[in-house]
């Protein structure tokens, strides 16, 4: 299901409610610059099938790369959305809680490591971008 | 005890765990739907979407029906969740008494016309309201325990 796909760096779609989506990518290339085959799926004012659908055409469009779905939160929609979306495709992994640290070092990484450590990795980075600010 | 009965397309999701599931604290949802139920793969789907404190139950309709009947979870307070409106007459038919349903989410699609932002219907779907109108039904339109207030009977009749 996830075998390294060696043809680019890879790619990403970002599903959320509302339109959380749009800004979370538009917020993340502020910090890291424009980033290119970094999408947006704000499900604001489309139905389960357009949201299935259009991550399945960006998947499809992608073929030759691995892809990263990220979501806004596990079990919601736009998780239940993308699982059904992919589920006859390989190279794809679902990441849940996405963050603006979790597409920092998506952008960084990308195309640095092996596509299964760095999903560990932005996994990691995810879950410490969480705590107290105790400066 | 059924604390709140939904009719919802996206069957269980975050406005029924957490926005419902939050304020009624339920020890079970009971999902009653024949397709999801029938298919391993989508049952284990929605199952895993529940947070672990809450039971879950993933049934087809007539079993849903002779479950709830027999009393099994008479003490347990259970949010019971639908596809349709027409699984709610299709429950009553099956003995269910029904008081009050939550019509939480019927989303927008090709046919349907608004009715609540959450809440959008066909020609068939308002005449299966309306019959469960006249059967003595309120349908309370929210999609979460904070959203306005709106009661759907007058608006299908």
């Amino acid at each position: 299901m996830s075998d390294e796909k060696h043809s680019g760096r890879t790619a990403g779609i970002v599903v959320t409610h509302g339109k959380l989506a749009e800004e979370l990518v538009r917020t993340a290339e502020l910090i890291v610059g424009t980033q290119e085959d970094l999408y947006a799926v704000a499900a604001s004012d489309l139905c389960d099938e357009d949201i299935i659908g259009r991550v399945r055409e960006i998947v499809r469009a992608r073929a030759d790369t691995n892809v990263i779905v990220f979501v806004d939160y596990f079990g919601g929609s736009c998780c239940i959305n993308s699982v059904r979306a992919v589920e006859h495709e390989e190279g794809i992994k679902i990441i849940s809680g996405v963050n603006l640290p979790v597409l920092l070092a998506f952008a960084t990484k990308r195309g640095t490591m092996p596509f299964e450590e760095m999903v560990d990795h932005i996994i990691r980075r995810g879950r410490e971008s969480v705590k107290v600010v105790d400066l | 005890m059924i604390v709140l009965f939904r009719v919802d397309d996206r069957l269980i999701h975050g406005q029924v765990i957490l926005g419902w599931g939050s304020v009624l604290r339920p020890d079970r949802i009971i999902l009653a739907d024949d397709e999801v139920a029938s298919n391993e793969w989508e049952k284990n789907l929605y199952a895993a979407s529940v947070v672990p404190e809450i039971k879950v139950s993933i049934l087809p309709l007539l079993e849903a029906a002779a479950q709830l009947k027999r009393g099994i979870f008479d003490t347990e307070r259970v949010i019971l969740l639908v596809r349709h409106p027409k699984d709610v007459v299709a429950l009553m038919d099956l003995g269910l008494p029904v008081g009050e349903v939550n019509i939480g989410g019927l989303h927008f699609r090709e046919g349907r016309q608004k009715l609540l932002d959450n809440v959008y219907i066909d020609g068939e779907e308002r005449n299966i309201m309306r019959e469960l109108v006249k059967r003595g039904v309120i349908l309370d339109g929210r999609a979460v325990p904070g959203s306005r207030a709106v009661k759907l009977n007058s608006r299908v009749v």
